[in-house]
């Protein structure tokens, strides 16, 4: 039987057992993994998942089950899970339907690579080890701590009871490596690189190991200086950390919906720097979040959220669409068959600049770098507080050396009103954005 | 019956081998501002292989439970094992264990499964209602609710067969209050490892009112300042000290990595009024086992005692390389994953001070309330977020401020403790460590120094 054989099935019998609406997303899923630890390999792992989730709509209640188990009867065990639950449950005034039927268009380019399905445990190993090889080659003062390297080769099918079905494959390959240069007894901060890609051909484990290699050994030798308030210069990494979190929680429909986003009420009104345009793409060529349709089979489109500093839309998944009478932006989304579905970016694409990076740092008088962050963001309120990694100082438009532990501390949407730089290259992060390198300023640094 | 099964399918495997039977059942309610966000039953169940094959591990995992699936995986951790042996310098050897046979099940006073999920939805229903009426300034909450029960199965090539089954009830209230263009959020939670009746132990409601009183007070209040503190920690943030900062270092494949307590068993690591334990068996620790997932019962390790390192936290193949026993810390998040060390309850043990005599001693300071997730490093640097500052003077607790994150290394903020108060706290965590886990953490309240990373 096919994916869709199976949520059909689901989508019937729900009908049967007298749900309203119903929905049926399943997933079918291989997974390889290579564990790095202490500079060996510590695990590998095959992996193979599939399963069903059943949203079941009952006199405006909902009840949600899933399982780990394709047959028709664990399926039709869920199907009656979700059902005595929506009876439990307390009916929602603002629930109006689940999506309806659209035509699909042809799906974004580059999100299958067969080459990547085909990959076998030796040759995620094999990433693994040149990345692990490159690193080691480069220079003889880096150790490495850890890492982990995957393949994902997914397949996804959402039939609903208003005659949604829409099925599709991706690939994904995933690897990071951390590790830190060590001289004369001292050791260096943790330096972290990795590579997300949808095909094997576009993955670069050399580049991963070379640039980790790199980044350990600047941090060597660091040193403090006073506190200050000044530019900071954040890498890809981090610019999505500290300013993207925030800007991703605030767009989501459902924080403006419940007060939860400061720019509840603000379409329209300027939030961030002219510098600044973000757009959502889910049919990004290549994205590592892109498909033909989101979560709930609506299709992915591109939307623009922030265009020069003006706020032009939230992201909303069908229900926080149809609470406001508008159209579903795509922006439904699951981890897995397990979660129920709720709004999140597809590709959030932040316009890049047109500056390298070594032109960034000959304009800064005086500022840091911050490669990697440890800190907390609060995505609500904005503030932000951390242990800027990987960290250099800047003085007259040159790095001058790698700083001693160094916190830094502000407030993202006051941030994001501060931005004097964005770099010209952006690349792909953890929290599905584009990102480039970004300069910020009156940002305060804080040495102990 | 699924188990026999496996056991009559491991008979097959070469060398060593295990098989680990996992079926998880979850139940989720969670109310977002008075309405239904999510209410969930799942349940998920699988099968992975683990096999040793001449010193090199192989793994693999498989959701289909049919025999020729449980033989693919089988034999797919065999072939795993046998192709990346030539790339391993490391040549894995077992501690050796007496293959135990055993069955264990949470103690329990109101079995989940037993019990209709009506009521639950019904109490997280009345606790949103009253963390939203608090205050005018409270905006936005989620109530969540969750009981994650698990049946476990481990089957061992040496004849080891341990059934367990844990359960785990556990929720959290997050609260949002906005005025006048700020916004401020705070979070409590409370969980064990039992049934139900933790609701009785633990209201829900109290931790809601907790939440709902700090968000409320820090909308409008001024945000911590920057720099080195003298500070008490609450108990209940203690737990992410002793846990991510200094419970990590003690883990035996850090150790091995060249962790700060590397070398460092015998050697004085804290200051002499602290000794810091991971505890397998704590009743109701968020992370209580009775075995972990490589059979290896769970035991009581002291690993700092009065200041002085005592032990690290070891799986089989550490506890050999170290020429020690194991202590029970291999664990697995689910079927899809190789038990590695983790920590199963990690606490600080209590003094004899009271919170008012720990204040007595600082003349400008901090308390610093309420935990947020946090980050270290295995040379102890570390760094957490805190919800609430409340300032210090001359022994009194005067103003509320923000929190901020606290910096530093943990040892030197172990060395700078220099008096331990008498209320003890547990709480729950999910650590992770490539994979996530619970994992109780607790503590008493601590005095002594951090850098704070707030606002000049």
């Amino acid at each position: 039987m096919s994916l869709t054989d199976f949520t059909k099935l689901a989508v019937k019998y729900c009908a049967k057992i007298g749900a309203d609406e119903a929905e049926a997303f399943a997933q079918s899923q291989q997974t390889i993994e290579v564990v790095l630890e202490r500079a060996e390999i510590q695990s590998e792992r095959v992996k193979a998942q599939r399963g069903i989730g059943i949203r079941i709509i009952k006199d405006k209640k909902l009840g949600f089950a899933y399982a780990s188990t394709l047959s028709k009867a664990s399926i039709e065990e869920a199907c009656r899970n979700a059902q005595s639950l929506a009876n439990v449950s307390i009916p929602n005034p603002d629930w109006v339907s689940l999506p309806k039927q659209a035509k699909l268009p042809k799906p974004p380019s580059g999100i299958f690579d067969a080459e990547t399905a085909n990959m076998g445990g030796d040759e995620v190993l094999n990433l693994a080890m040149r990345t692990y090889d490159e690193a080691k080659a480069y220079d003889k003062r880096v150790e490495i701590d850890d890492g982990k390297f995957s393949m994902i080769s997914m397949e996804v099918a959402i039939s609903n009871s208003h005659g949604v079905e829409v099925e599709e494959k991706t690939t994904l390959l995933n690897g990071f490596l951390i590790c830190m240069a060590k001289e004369r007894g001292e050791a260096s901060s943790m330096a972290f690189e990795y590579d997300i890609t949808r095909s094997l051909k576009d993955f670069s484990p050399e580049k991963i190991g070379r640039v980790a290699a790199e980044k350990a050994l600047a941090s060597l030798k660091p040193r403090s200086v006073q506190s200050f308030v000044g530019k900071v210069i954040l890498d890809s990494d981090p610019a999505s950390e500290i300013l993207m979190y925030p800007i991703i929680s605030s767009v989501n429909a459902d924080n403006a919906q419940r007060g939860r986003s400061l720019w509840a009420g603000k379409l329209g009104e300027e939030v961030a720097s002219k510098w600044l345009t973000v757009t959502d793409d889910g049919l990004f060529p290549k994205g590592i979040g892109s498909s033909s349709f989101d979560s709930e089979g609506v299709l992915h489109q591109k939307t623009s959220v922030i265009e020069r500093g003006k706020l032009q839309s939230f992201l909303h998944s069908s229900f926080t669409a149809n609470k406001e009478g508008k159209e579903s932006t795509g922006n439904a989304n699951r981890d897995g068959y397990n979660m129920l579905p709720s709004i999140f970016v597809s590709n959030l694409v932040v316009e890049a600049g047109k500056k390298k990076l070594e032109e960034m740092i000959s304009e800064v008088d005086k500022g840091i770098i911050v490669r990697r962050f440890s800190g907390n963001v609060r995505p609500e309120s904005g503030e932000f507080s951390g242990i800027a990694k990987q960290a250099s100082y800047i003085e007259k438009g040159e790095i001058k050396h790698p700083l001693k532990e160094t916190m830094i501390s502000g407030n993202a949407f006051q941030t994001i009103m501060n931005i004097i730089e964005i770099g010209s290259e952006t690349r792909p992060t953890f929290l599905k954005a584009y990102v480039p390198q970004i300069t910020i300023d009156k940002i305060n640094i804080i040495s102990k | 019956m699924i188990i026999d099964l496996l056991k009559e399918r491991l008979k097959k495997s070469r060398g060593y081998g295990e098989l680990r039977y996992h079926k998880r059942d979850t139940f989720t309610v969670s109310i977002k501002d008075g309405k239904i966000d999510v209410l969930n039953n799942g349940m998920i169940e699988g099968v992975c292989a683990r096999t040793l094959i001449d010193g090199s591990w192989g793994f693999s995992s498989t959701t289909m439970l049919e025999k020729d699936r449980i033989d693919k995986i089988l034999k797919n951790a065999f072939s795993l094992a046998e192709a990346s042996k030539p790339k391993k310098k490391r040549v894995v050897k077992l501690a050796s264990l007496k293959p135990n046979v055993d069955k264990y099940e949470t103690p329990m006073k109101i079995d989940p499964r037993k019990s209709g999920k009506e009521e639950l939805v019904r109490l997280v229903i009345d606790v949103d209602k009253d963390v939203r009426g608090f205050s005018k300034n409270i905006v936005s909450d989620t109530v969540t609710f969750n009981v994650v029960d698990d049946d476990l199965g481990f089957l061992s090539s040496d004849g080891a067969e341990i059934l367990q089954r844990l359960v785990r009830c556990y929720g959290s209230v997050m609260v949002i209050a906005r005025e006048k263009g700020n916004i401020a959020s705070a979070y409590e939670s409370i969980g064990e490892e039992s049934g139900l009746e933790v609701l009785k132990k633990t209201p829900l409601g109290d931790v809601g009112k907790t939440a709902a009183e700090r968000a409320s007070k820090l909308v409008s209040a001024k945000i911590a300042p920057g720099g080195l503190s003298d500070v008490i920690l609450e108990n209940r943030i203690v737990g992410l000290l002793a846990h991510e900062a200094v419970g990590h270092c003690a883990e035996a494949d850090l150790v091995y990595g060249g962790s700060f307590l590397a070398n460092k068993i015998g050697k004085e690591v804290a200051s002499r009024k602290v000794t810091l334990v991971d505890d397998g068996r704590f009743p109701g620790g968020f992370g209580t086992m009775k075995y972990d997932d490589e059979g290896v019962p769970t035991l009581r390790t002291v690993i700092i005692d009065k200041g002085v390192c005592r032990s690290f936290m070891h799986s089989r193949e550490t506890a050999q390389h170290f020429g020690v026993s194991p202590t029970g810390n291999a664990r697995a998040w689910t079927f899809e994953y190789d038990p590695i060390i983790r920590m199963r309850n990690t606490f600080i043990e209590a003094g004899d001070r009271s919170l008012e005599e720990l204040a007595e001693g600082i003349k400008e300071g901090f308390i610093l309330k309420g935990g947020l997730s946090g980050q270290a490093d295995f040379n102890g640097e570390f760094m957490f977020g805190t919800q609430e500052a409340v300032k210090i003077e001359n022994g009194e607790f005067t103003e509320s401020l923000r929190g901020v994150t606290i910096s530093g290394n943990a040892f030197e903020v172990l060395k700078n403790v220099d008096a331990i108060g008498e209320d003890f706290a547990m709480r729950t965590g999910m650590c992770g460590k490539e994979q996530v886990n619970f994992a109780g953490i607790g503590g008493p309240h601590l005095r002594t120094k951090v850098l704070m990373g707030g606002m000049k």
